[in-house]
């Protein structure tokens, strides 16, 4: 393979060719989910795909195809090198690449289990063994389980000189049940919802889910909230659980530190950013109990990686530190916009698709605060936790987010269960509001293995730590 | 873009080496380019060349799925093979009676277009730079996307079902944007798109009342919807109402309510793609012919839309809405209809006192209250104050939370024209619908 791609990136004919790569990826993917004990779904999946990507002058030609065979390949380089051509018809920016050094590297992700070397029944004795002890009352009118592997192997070949092999292995679990009584409708699910918890990792994650023990609270939960009260409108303290909290990093922080949408080079599909380059390092983002790194290195997590897609090395490094905007996700092209060099946040989803930046890891650090503490010292609020929805605008201001459960907190203790929690607010105020962070024992790395972004759409596997937290006067709906 | 031979051998190949009694498959090749762009100048240029078969095999009644991009015997057989594990392993699915088995003529509607299939990326390029140059005399900067597409898609079975279709599609979208105000418009066709009309279009609207900005507070006001806003909730309602599986687990407001009216009676939905100026189609992904499928006709629920395997399971006659074999969501519309109303966009206008006028919605999510359709999200690139029946300021992007039950109960007005919307996930078809105008549209705060 290597000779291949080196000699299609030698035989790359443009004089005014300023850098090529060739990406050339196997992805597999299993999917299986039963409901109401039944099989919904078993299907496996294998995508082929080889990319090419050029600079010509100013121009990017990329080019991709599913046929990764030499001759597709070799037509591929081909058609890059056109729609270069084409591109310096409509382009007027100039394209400055931040330096990359040349790495021969090959890097796999841990695991202790192959997924794919257990056999379907035991998947499937998994859960049906989590997912039809839930079906004990009438109005669990749906219960679900589904297991998910994952596995990507990407070979990457560079004219910086560069040729890297990077091999994941993803695995992903979760149980829903979804409980209905006259019109009220409540689902309840673990460890979190759509589609569960993703790591990087083998068998050995899924079980140490203990999808079966948690299935009964998962079932009286959903069946609580149907007679639970309506969480109340107004302003309230909030105690915002790790779950929850993992996919308000997301929306609210991973999303506009990502270098392309404050650029306005995302704004047609997903948007721009509030963070704008004249902001860093003089932007007070949150309160001084906001750390927030960017975080490619955690073993484990489905952010991480060893080189991104334009061959730099992952990293760690902070987005807001102490509350202060401090830094961008950023790729070759565009860190120098901001004086920086990249910080290896450029990935596709397949070679299908051209590199674009993506979240890594994205997490909250810990504080000093334990779980409990920041319950008790509470006089009156509102813990929510798990997302039921979410929407943000598309700067990344106004947000707001349904969860599936929330409880009272009435004097430092947690009450009543309460139903549809929403809460809403915009990101600034909401992180400067924070006044308590929860320590290591209340942080936790979720999985979330669809970031939307790139037209076309590419899914991406990001992940996301957090703690508990809690913020003043938060605007309940 | 495989040819018609090609195809037919692929899938041929795929279904003998199921061996299995029941078997289908669907193979799809695409040649797509795309030319994004953002402060008037192409910064990511795709031409890209795929092609993905799935396979399907029923064994006893039970149901497994794989899919491959690779098509030599030897991965076929293993495609073949682990459909075949999934299957053995699945149960038999209640009420399933059988792959599709054929028999009915496809409707003839035309879905290709030799103008689209040959448009270079260097005529795309041109045409974009016109864009721009002509954005640059308004003081506009323009981002957003422009792709044309060309594929084959070929489904078969062994009950001897065999379709093939060819389709072309262009599709863009233009952003104009002068300093903190932005205009949007969108097309998608089977034709070549005038993307230098569209650039015209978000032009007007970035500069529609510069310099004339108000705010409004909170509460409920009449909204007059263009085409890309609707079309964004109609795409959450296919999740949590339209489809086989929100009807099956009792999430969608159809449930207990088909043959009543739950809707106002101005209010027609259906899955139509054989419009001949909407998106045509000619049959499913399982074989099925298209017909249009009405889901609310006059506010009275019809039908959900489902594949053939829940069809069968819940005693619906077939929709033909299978566009993914086995997958989860049992039955999807891909061609969303809105039935055209009497009006004109400026009588809508015109007849509205106090109101707001958006372009388009950002980020919605319809999974609050799936019950009662209740949806947030906020708008975006051109939202307007409408006073004394007149377009009078520019609003910021606004934040509402809405059941879309209450909303389609409460449609004041539809235009007679309709406009075409594509959706990055749909390649078949999108939707179709007028402009709308609705009482009551709850808004919160402003963005």
């Amino acid at each position: 393979m290597r000779a291949l791609l080196e000699d299609v990136l030698a035989s790359l004919r443009a004089p005014a060719l300023r850098y090529a790569d060739i990406r050339v990826t196997t992805t597999s993917e299993q999917h299986v989910r039963v409901r109401n004990g039944e099989v919904d779904t078993l299907a496996s999946t294998v995508d082929r795909a080889a990319g090419v990507r050029v600079l010509v002058g100013n121009g990017w030609g990329f080019a991709a195809t599913s046929d990764v065979g030499e001759a597709s390949i070799r037509a591929a380089a081909r058609r890059a090198l056109e729609v270069a051509a084409a591109s310096h018809i409509a382009t007027t920016e100039t394209v400055v690449l931040s330096d990359v050094d040349a790495y021969v590297a090959s890097w796999a992700s841990a695991y202790a289990v192959d997924p794919w070397s257990i056999a379907l029944d035991r998947k499937l004795d998994l859960l049906f063994g989590a997912t039809e002890p839930m079906r004990s009352d009438a109005r669990i009118h749906q219960v679900s389980g589904e297991l998910f592997a994952y596995r990507q192997e990407k070979t990457f070949a560079s004219t910086a000189g560069s040729f890297i092999e990077q091999t994941t292995t993803e695995v992903g679990a979760g149980i829903e049940a979804l409980a209905i009584d006259g019109g009220e409708f409540q689902r309840r699910t673990y460890p979190n919802p759509f589609g569960g918890d993703h790591h990087a990792g083998g068998w050995e994650v899924v079980e140490a889910f203990d999808l079966a023990g948690n299935a009964p609270r998962v079932r009286d939960e959903a069946l609580a909230l149907l007679a639970a009260p309506k969480a109340p409108a107004g302003r309230f303290d909030l105690v915002v659980g790790s779950s929850q909290l993992a996919l308000q990093v997301h929306e609210s922080c991973g999303h506009p530190t990502e270098l392309d949408r404050a650029m306005g080079l995302e704004i047609s599909l997903a948007g721009g950013s509030f963070l704008q380059p004249s902001m860093l390092g003089q932007f007070r983002y949150g309160s001084e109990l906001v750390n927030i790194v960017a975080d490619a290195t955690v073993p484990g997590a489905i952010g991480s990686f060893a080189y991104d897609d334009d061959g730099v090395p992952a990293q760690r490094f902070h987005l807001i530190e102490k509350g202060m905007f401090v830094g961008y996700l950023t790729g070759r092209d565009t860190a120098p916009a901001i004086g920086r060099r990249s910080n290896g946040t450029v990935r596709a989803e397949t070679a299908a698709r051209i590199p674009i930046i993506r979240m890594t890891n994205i997490n909250l650090e810990p504080g000093t605060t334990t779980a409990e503490e920041l319950i008790a010292s509470t006089k009156r609020g509102i813990f929510v936790d798990t997302n039921k929805s979410w929407s943000i605008d598309d700067l990344r201001l106004n947000f707001q987010f349904g969860c599936e459960v929330a409880y009272e907190i009435e004097n430092g203790r947690l009450g009543r269960m309460l139903r549809n929690p929403v809460y809403t607010g915009t990101t600034p105020e909401f992180w400067r509001s924070c006044d308590g962070v929860g320590d290591r024992a209340s942080w936790r790395i979720w999985g979330l293995p669809n970031c939307g972004k790139g037209d076309p759409m590419q899914t991406m596997r990001v992940a996301h730590g957090a703690p508990v937290a809690r913020f003043r006067g938060i605007e309940m709906q | 873009m495989r040819d018609e031979r090609d195809s037919y051998d692929i899938l041929e190949r795929a279904l003998a080496f199921a061996a299995a009694t029941e078997a289908d498959a669907c193979f799809a090749s695409t040649d797509h380019n795309i030319s994004r762009f953002a402060n008037s100048s192409v910064h990511q240029n795709m031409s890209e060349l795929s092609a993905w078969l799935k396979l399907r095999v029923v064994v006893d009644g039970a149901v497994g799925t794989a899919s491959t991009t690779s098509f030599d015997d030897g991965e076929l057989a293993r495609t073949a093979e682990l459909a075949r594990t999934a299957a053995r392993h699945s149960g038999a699915v209640p009420g399933f009676a059988g792959l599709y088995r054929g028999g009915e003529a496809l409707p003839d509607v035309r879905t290709f277009d030799e103008r689209t299939a040959a448009i270079a990326p260097a005529e795309k390029a041109r045409a974009l730079r016109q864009m721009f140059d002509r954005g640059r005399e308004h003081g506009v900067l323009f981002a957003g996307s422009y792709a044309t597409g060309a594929s084959s898609i070929v489904c078969a079975n062994t009950h001897g079902v065999r379709r093939y279709a060819t389709v072309t599609s262009s599709d863009a979208t233009a952003i104009a944007i002068r300093g903190s105000d932005s205009g949007y418009a969108t097309a998608v066709d089977r034709g070549p798109l005038d993307v230098l009309a569209l650039g015209d279009e978000a032009t007007l609207k970035a500069t529609l009342c510069a310099g004339r900005n108000e705010a409004l507070e909170p509460g409920a006001y009449d909204v007059i919807l263009e085409p890309p806003a609707t079309a964004e909730v109609l795409e959450w309602m296919n999740m949590i109402a339209f489809s086989g599986q929100a009807f099956e687990d009792g999430s969608s407001f159809f449930v207990g309510n088909v043959g009543k009216r739950v809707l106002g009676e101005n209010f027609t939905f259906a899955d139509d793609a054989v419009d001949p100026g909407f998106l045509p189609f000619p049959f499913d992904l399982e074989g099925l012919p298209k017909r249009r499928v009405a889901l609310i006709e006059n506010g009275v629920v019809r039908t959900p839309v489902v594949d053939k395997l829940y069809a069968d399971r819940l005693g619906l006659p077939p929709t033909a809405n299978g566009w993914s074999l086995g997958g989860g969501e049992h039955g999807t519309v891909f061609h969303g209809s809105i039935a055209a109303g009497n009006a004109t966009r400026e009588e809508l206008i015109r007849s509205t006192e106090l109101g707001i006028w958006v372009t388009r919605f950002n980020y919605v999510n319809g999974l609050l209250e799936p019950k009662s359709a209740l949806m947030t999200g906020t708008t975006r690139d051109g939202t307007f104050l409408v006073r004394g029946g007149k377009v009078v300021a520019r609003l910021p992007n606004l934040r509402w939370t809405q059941s879309m039950v209450e909303a389609f109960s409460s449609i004041d007005g539809l235009t007679r024209e309709r406009r075409r919307v594509g959706a990055w996930y749909n390649a078949f078809g999108g939707t179709i619908a007028p402009v709308m105008k609705v009482r009551g549209w709850r808004f919160g705060t402003q963005s």
